[in-house]
């Protein structure tokens, strides 16, 4: 049985958990009715909702006969980033929806009975005020039984904030956990309650950096490019982030300060590099932002050996805006086709998983591929170790308890730095051009996690 | 002329219903959270929370003359004033929303200082630049999280029941405290300096009314209605981040919402926020196509309907629910007048009536 089917099962009872369209004709009509003085109408119309859940559980067993037990319909929320400055992340996701609802099929088994599944999917248009308002019309609204979020503080954050408020289990991915943690008032002595997380930190990614520099011969000064945001702060956090590292390194920094994302005129920022030499260019910049500064940079002869870009060139669209000039920038690489893993949902191995994706698109893979593949896993996972699916905090606890090998590496929320994180593993990556496809992902250096194998040789930059 | 009487008032057929149906319909929404569902209350305050918004432009713009589009400074004020409260100042987060709306007006005063000394397109341009300003200045005041921003959580720590129905209240204050304050100001000495301000600056200075004054209260007033109604949205949203906290959609929403539904009238925007919720519920998971049709209503509305979707179903049925005009009533048992009276309403048709905010 299909989403469709099965909601227009329940839309017939007149079962379902008021829709958004049909709250606004509902609204419409007991409006009407408050005209006429009649509230109780408003009355009647919330008991109905009430004892939804339960009458939609005996409907479904009777419009599907299979041999197990039928459930009631499971609902997850996924806020993501269908649009906006930062929708390049996205890529994979309608082809990772369809995975996953393949792979579920027409049900998952939880606690002996068989329930559909369905996601809610909202578009955060890469926007902190629309993530949190489209959360909260998720729980609220469509009352679903999980969320998943993914991508950048400006999402995780606020869509985290509303569960934790709410009282709804989420798995997060795809912002550094300090952002996510430390950034939301985290308590490492307490932790969260609703809200988890899986990705990688400021100090995973000032490891891979400094590996990638070490791979270059260069006068070891760096020109960085910190913007003024939750993640570019994180980096130059005197204490936890790059600066003091580097320093023990013998990095030398030239940091023009922090600036503001969608900067237009890079000229004074290149010209203090350019004056003081720097041979190596790092930074966290936005996928809009570092097409620009690069064509200035060429523009003004400012051509540094080695540059390791955070954000802005980590997925393949990003690095076809840049251009041929590209070849040989190096990125973190969260995920490539060449690491070990497998996927607990499909089987599909790396190699496997990003074979599925270019034949079916025809165009090379994402790192989002593995890093939002391995969400679903993990809220998958959870729902079929949920004990009792009508009480959130069971399915909080499952998603608390979860111990699960995914494409992305191995997911734990009882092994982070603090409570409420997981840990994915980070290697460094560079963009290279003439392989099978315009753009690879290479991953050159593995110092910080051994086990991921290299697939292929440092280039110098320029090609 | 001796056999016709003039008659000059205020009320309307329809504002004489309209106040027993307005008492229901605000004793209907004020008892809503003891009845209705979390999502009732929910949208209930995304949808207050616009009308509140929209009058506070339309006032500005439609009484003062005053085309801001840099309200969202003064949205931006009220979250954060209400998050550095709450969670730097440990005040009582509900108790916050005031005081914020009170620090937006502060920062009204000397803003109004430097955007009062330009006109019209200029006025409007300056204002802009002046929020970008505090955008930037709060990205870079680290105190107040910089670039980062933070979270409310002293809200989300409220038992959701309490916290529910509590926003919900102090959204349907604003919302109800926004359309009494436009309309006790327009009913004011104040009000008809400001109609004849927005009518022709020149001349009302002319005849003597202190026109910088007027302004500034209005811009005073305007500005700490947008403060607190942004301290309400955010105890809502719960995250506040500079980038959507100072966000030029906050005025692009006030304007749309005001420009369909009929500028210089109190119900306009409220019929603009009925119209722009709808058209938001149905269609926003459309995405850019959402936009563009949102971008061509409001287009079409500026050009083929200037007075809006209220002006309209006000020249056809002259109906106020809040009557701020005075209305020269010619009583006609001599001779006949050009039309019926009731389709002869005075100068430039304004105000009109019909059911609003259905749901609170």
């Amino acid at each position: 049985m299909t989403d469709s089917d099965s909601d227009k099962v329940k839309r017939v009872l007149a079962l379902d958990p008021l829709s958004r369209r049909q709250f606004l004709k509902r609204a419409g009509l007991a409006g009407a009715a408050i005209g006429f003085g009649g509230a109780i109408v408003g009355c009647g119309d919330s008991t109905t909702t009430t004892t939804a859940a339960e009458g939609t559980a005996t409907s479904a067993t009777t419009a599907v006969t299979v041999g197990e037990e039928m459930g009631r319909e499971v609902k997850v929320g996924w806020v993501t980033m269908t649009t906006g400055p930062l929708a390049s992340l996205s890529e994979p996701d309608d082809f990772l929806l369809a995975q996953a609802k393949a792979a579920v099929g027409d049900g998952l088994v939880i606690n002996g009975k068989k329930h559909p599944i369905t996601w809610v999917v909202k578009d955060s248009q890469s926007d902190s005020n629309r993530a949190a308002q489209v959360a909260g019309d998720l729980i609220t609204g469509d009352q679903v039984d999980l969320m998943m979020t993914g991508m950048t503080p400006i999402v995780c954050n606020p869509v985290a904030d509303q569960c934790e408020a709410n009282g709804m289990p989420l798995v997060s991915y795809g912002a550094p956990w300090q952002a996510w943690f430390f950034g939301r008032n985290g308590d490492p002595a307490v932790g969260f309650e609703w809200a988890y997380h899986f990705f990688w930190g400021a100090e995973d990614m000032i490891a891979v950096y400094t590996g990638l520099w070490d791979m270059f011969e260069t006068n070891k000064t760096v020109g960085v490019l910190w913007p003024n945001d939750p993640d570019g702060l994180a980096m130059a956090d005197p204490v936890n982030g790059f600066p003091p590292v580097m320093g023990e390194m013998g990095y030398k920094i030239v940091d023009p300060g922090r600036y503001t994302n969608l900067t237009e005129d890079y000229s004074s920022i290149i010209s203090q590099f350019k004056a003081e030499n720097c041979e190596i260019v790092t930074g966290l910049m936005i996928a809009p932002d570092f097409p620009t500064f690069w064509s200035q940079a060429q523009q003004q002869g400012f051509n540094p050996k080695a540059v390791t870009m955070g954000r802005a060139i980590l997925v393949r669209p990003d690095m076809e805006a840049v251009g041929d000039s590209g070849n040989g920038l190096c990125t973190e690489a969260w995920w490539a086709s060449t690491h070990p893993f497998t996927s607990s949902l499909t089987g599909n191995t790396c190699m496997e998983q990003a074979k599925a994706w270019e034949d079916e698109k025809g165009t090379g893979y994402n790192g989002s591929l593995g890093l939002t593949g391995a969400a679903f896993e993990v809220a998958i996972d959870a729902l079929k170790r949920t004990t009792d699916i009508d009480d959130p905090a069971s399915i909080r606890d499952a998603v608390k308890a979860t111990d699960l090998q995914t494409i992305l590496g191995p997911i734990n929320f009882s092994t982070g730095p603090v409570p409420n994180i997981s840990k994915t593993p980070l290697v460094g990556g560079q963009w290279q051009q003439g392989g099978e496809w315009p753009w690879s992902l290479v991953v050159v250096n593995n110092d910080a996690y051994p086990s991921i194998p290299k697939s292929g040789e440092l280039i110098p930059l320029g090609g | 002329m001796s056999g016709r009487q003039l008659r000059v008032e205020r009320q309307t057929r329809a504002s004489r219903v309209g106040v027993p149906a307005a008492i229901i319909i605000l004793a209907i929404a004020v008892s809503l959270p003891l009845w209705g569902s979390s999502n009732l209350m929910k949208t209930g305050v995304t949808f207050l929370t616009l009308v509140a918004l929209a009058q506070m432009w339309n006032l500005l713009a439609g009484y003062a003359g005053l085309l801001s589009v840099g309200q969202q400074a003064f949205v931006g004020i009220g979250a954060y004033g209400v998050w550095a409260l709450a969670e730097k100042g440990g005040v009582h987060p509900f108790v916050a929303v005031p005081i914020a709306g009170l620090i937006a007006a502060a920062f009204a005063l000397p803003t109004a200082g430097l955007t009062f000394r330009l006109r019209g397109g200029y006025f409007a341009v300056g204002t802009w630049v002046v929020a970008e300003v505090f955008r930037l200045l709060v990205i870079n005041i680290a105190w107040l999280g910089g670039g980062s921003g933070g979270s409310i959580t002293s809200v989300g720590r409220i038992a959701r029941d309490t916290r529910e129905a509590a926003v919900y209240w102090l959204a349907l204050g604003v919302a109800v405290g926004a359309v009494v304050l436009v309309y006790l100001i327009l009913r004011s000495k104040g009000g008809l300096a400001l109609a004849s301000i927005r009518d022709d600056q020149t001349a009302a200075a002319g005849l003597g009314v202190n026109t910088v004054r007027s302004k500034l209260w209005v811009y005073v007033l305007s500005a700490f209605g947008c403060g607190t109604t942004g301290a309400v949205i955010y105890l809502n949203l719960l995250t506040v981040q500079p980038e959507g906290a100072f966000s030029l959609n906050w005025s692009a929403l006030m304007i749309f919402t005001v420009v369909i539904g009929g500028v210089g009238t109190i119900e306009g925007p409220i019929l603009g926020a009925l119209i722009f919720f709808g058209l938001q519920q149905v269609l926003s998971d459309y995405g850019s196509w959402y936009l563009v049709l949102i971008g061509t209503i409001a287009a079409t509305s500026a050009v083929f309907a200037k007075q809006g979707l209220w002006g309209i179903l006000n020249r056809r049925w002259t109906l106020e629910l809040f009557p701020v005009r005075r209305r020269v009533d010619l009583d006609s048992d001599a001779d006949p007048p050009a039309t019926e009276p009731d389709a002869q309403p005075t100068d430039r048709p304004k105000g009109s009536a019909s059911a609003p905010s259905e749901d609170g």
